[in-house]
């Protein structure tokens, strides 16, 4: 989980080019700049990239809705992982 | 903070000591000399050659040297390598990152050589525009890019009062996808009647071409339409008349036949195929964002279309530079011999050598130059090109042969000096590292592709680049042009228009229009917490406010489906207005931007005030309020007609419409079908 966690705080770093972030379970798409419908694309993209995972369509949806964190997001790429390992 | 200084890429200054250092006067075939170079180059070495894998990796350590030269201010060293990084088949995440340096740098660059492109897309452009502009500036060129709302593109093109008028385009890109074919055949016609449909589309989008050349001046690039990832009639998809696949590559055709000489077609359909069209077609985010690929292939995408800019603006390629030993055969010629080097039949790698050849000869037959940059004896070299059986290329393909021990830098300067063309115009094959990374500092003009170790992989890291694009190729059928142009013109009457309220009228529109009811009510709050552009008040509302107010009698609330005759656009604006003594007060105000420029806003108005009128009120009152996305609609109220009557220091305005005895409605296009629950 804590590598996730680490993959997952470069990713966004690159995505919304901001080497300082650091990921919290309790953040979501307000506490982060930038983080409009494009860069959820960007995001998703490259979350996908990182972690050799596929989101389903309405995953991708689902990530950016209200009432969602970052502690969502992390647990479901683990949910991926551990599908496909 | 430092000048503004000129981007000229022959100046960019080399390690000190450099050239002089004695690993480059005895430069030997694989040996790296990377720890020589200055830093950033020898990151931007290792993340060139670093394998598809490991690449984001590296990159992370190349994006923070870029950042460091941005800090200090180094724009020309930080164009140069953002220059040099940008390839395609790149990575979506990098490109995004490398754009994102390229812009904060772009304005303290200048770069001589700069187009206008209006991008009209039937999908999402934003990120399209972004790798058209990051590609043509690996090229050398610059481009300022007008993007439509996507969807609009007739509008923009036949009203003459649009945006794009006012832009005034070099080149107005179509960008259109399958989905966007105005005419479908039906499975059950012939072939004759399916070619009518053929012609009947060639004819709808000539219009476009025609009317966007003569009022803008521009050269048109129009995309052929990709076949979508599946087949309705599988096996049988090529075959028979009425299937999509027949038709689309018939509609290709037609373009590709029927096209006058001032539209370029943009062969999207061969990237899809190229790519693997299932891969290219990844459609979930086709259902998202709206994006025309897969994001892994908008950079491809994004160098395919750059390379057409970069013709216009005479940046293209016109000469390739071949390397000789293991770049067009395996092996040393001065060591092995002319029966030692791999080349030909008898060996799988001898094949191919045998193939990059052909590849290179076919480039030659389409005009571009072949020349030779080899550390040899020149006598040695030649006699392969003379003696061996199984070369493809022969001297008399080679316009320009340097075989000597020279360093290459100086001998593609050579090189450019005897062809007379700029050393901007060559493109140099080399397989060996450090020869690369050395012309790439010290002739940075020169393109230089990474090559991969496998022969076998050579056309593919270089043909992906575009390099020696062109914008036609000949004068080839020009009486069939004209053929088709007068056909076209034919046509015109029964299916065209020219100005913008015939378009209106042939689309044959019919708005759906009436309350919210339990049908819509997921639809509205969606659109009513999604629309951001065409939004007038961006009051956010949850489902059941909605349906509160949908049975509340001192709301009004309206929603608008539209069909035309391309089909079923669905519910796309919503309206809540409230009653408040002899007023109607708009609360909420938005509209889906597929339908933009159709008249759909007049005729809600319309609606309203006719329904407020029937109950005597006196007035309508709408506000805009601003947002950073919503600048679209700032004169929204003007447009049908409203005074304003307030306006304050943030951009937030009054509007108000008196409904006297003698209201008239606006004059629109659109059957109206109103319903009431």
């Amino acid at each position: 989980m804590s590598d996730v966690r680490t993959q997952a705080q470069e990713v966004f770093r690159q995505v919304f080019d901001d080497p300082a972030i650091v990921l919290r379970d309790e953040m979501t798409a307000d506490d982060v700049p930038g983080w409009d419908s494009l860069a959820h694309i960007n995001l998703m993209v490259a979350t996908e990239k990182r972690f050799k995972i596929k989101f389903a369509t309405a995953e991708i949806s689902r990530l950016k809705e209200d009432g969602q964190n970052v502690g969502d997001y992390l647990a479901l790429i683990s949910k991926k992982l551990a599908r496909t390992s | 903070m430092p000048d503004k200084t000129r981007l000229e890429r022959a100046k960019i200054r080399p390690h000190p000591g450099f050239v002089s250092h004695p690993a480059l006067i005895g430069l030997q075939k694989g040996r790296v000399i990377v720890a020589t170079i200055s830093d950033s180059y020898a990151t931007l070495e290792k993340y060139l050659a670093a394998p598809a894998d490991d690449k984001p990796e590296v990159f992370g350590q190349l994006l923070a040297d870029l950042r460091a030269l941005l800090a200090e201010g180094d724009w020309t060293q930080a164009a140069s390598i953002v220059q040099r990084a940008v390839m395609p088949g790149g990575d979506f995440t990098t490109f995004q990152s490398l754009y994102r340096i390229y812009s904060k740098l772009k304005p303290h660059i200048e770069l001589p050589q700069k187009t206008k492109l209006a991008l009209l897309g039937g999908f999402t452009t934003t990120q399209l525009a972004q790798a058209i502009e990051l590609a043509l500036f690996s090229m050398g060129g610059g481009v300022e890019i007008f993007e439509a709302e996507y969807g609009v593109y007739r509008q923009e093109i036949l009203d003459p009062g649009s945006e794009l008028h006012r832009f005034q385009p070099n080149i107005v890109f179509l960008a259109t996808s399958w989905r966007d074919l105005i005419h479908r055949p039906a499975l059950g016609q012939g072939r004759a009647e399916v070619a009518a449909v053929v012609d009947a589309e060639l004819a709808d989008w000539s219009i476009l071409w025609r009317t966007a050349h003569e009022r803008l001046g521009c050269l048109v690039v129009q995309n052929s339409f990709d076949r979508p990832v599946w087949r309705q009639m599988d096996n049988h998809e090529m075959r028979h008349p009425g299937s999509l696949w027949r038709f689309v590559s018939r509609v290709n055709e037609a373009m590709a036949d029927g096209a006058p000489p001032y539209v370029v077609l943009h062969d999207v359909d061969s990237l899809a195929a190229l790519a693997g069209r299932r891969t290219w077609g990844d459609e979930r985010y086709f259902f998202h964002a709206k994006m025309p690929c897969a994001p892994e292939f908008i950079v491809d995408y994004g160098f395919s279309v750059a390379s057409l800019l970069a013709a216009q603006l005479g940046l293209s390629k016109k000469c390739l530079v071949l390397d000789l030993d293991n770049t067009c055969w395996g092996g040393v010629i001065g060591d092995d011999g002319l029966g030692g080097i791999r080349l030909g039949q008898g060996g799988a790698e001898g094949e191919a050598f045998v193939a990059f050849q052909q590849y290179a000869r076919a480039l030659k037959q389409r005009g571009v130059l072949l020349a030779v940059c080899s550390k040899n004896e020149e006598h040695i070299a030649k006699e392969v090109f003379e003696k061996h059986t199984e070369m493809v290329l022969r001297l008399n393909d080679i316009s320009c042969f340097m075989a000597n021990w020279t360093d290459k830098a100086a001998n593609l300067r050579e090189i450019a000096r005897r062809l007379n063309i700029g050393l901007n115009s060559l493109v140099f094959i080399d397989d060996n590292p450090a020869e690369r990374a050395l012309v790439r500092q010290l002739a940075a003009e020169v393109a230089v592709p990474e090559l991969p170790e496998d022969p076998a992989d050579f056309i593919q890291a270089v043909e992906p680049y575009r390099y020696f694009q062109t914008l036609s190729i000949a004068q080839e059928d020009l009486q069939r042009a004209e053929y088709y142009r007068a056909n076209s013109q034919r046509d015109e009457a029964l299916s065209g228009s020219a100005n913008v309220e015939e378009y209106l009228r042939s689309l044959a529109m019919v708005a759906r229009i009436g309350p919210v009811t339990a049908m819509s009510l997921e639809r509205s709050a969606q659109l009513i917490n999604k629309s951001n552009q065409f939004n007038l008040n961006t009051r956010r509302r949850s489902a059941a406010e909605v349906s509160a107010m949908a049975a509340d009698p001192q709301w009004l609330t309206r929603t608008v489906s539209l069909t035309d005759r391309f089909g079923d656009n669905g519910l796309i604006s919503v309206l809540l207005a409230r009653l408040e003594g002899d007023a109607l007060l708009i609360d909420t105000w938005l509209m889906s931007c597929r339908v933009l420029k159709r008249g759909v806003e007049t005729l809600l108005n319309n609606n309203l005030c006719r329904w407020a009128a029937g109950r005597g009120l006196r007035r309508v009152c709408g506000e805009y309020i601003p947002t950073p996305k919503n600048d679209l609609v700032r004169e929204h109220y003007a447009g049908l007609g409203y005074t304003r009557i307030s306006a304050d220091g943030t951009g937030h305005t009054r509007w108000e419409m008196p409904l006297s005895a003698d209201w008239q409605p606006q004059p629109v296009f659109i059957e109206e079908q109103e319903f009431d629950e």
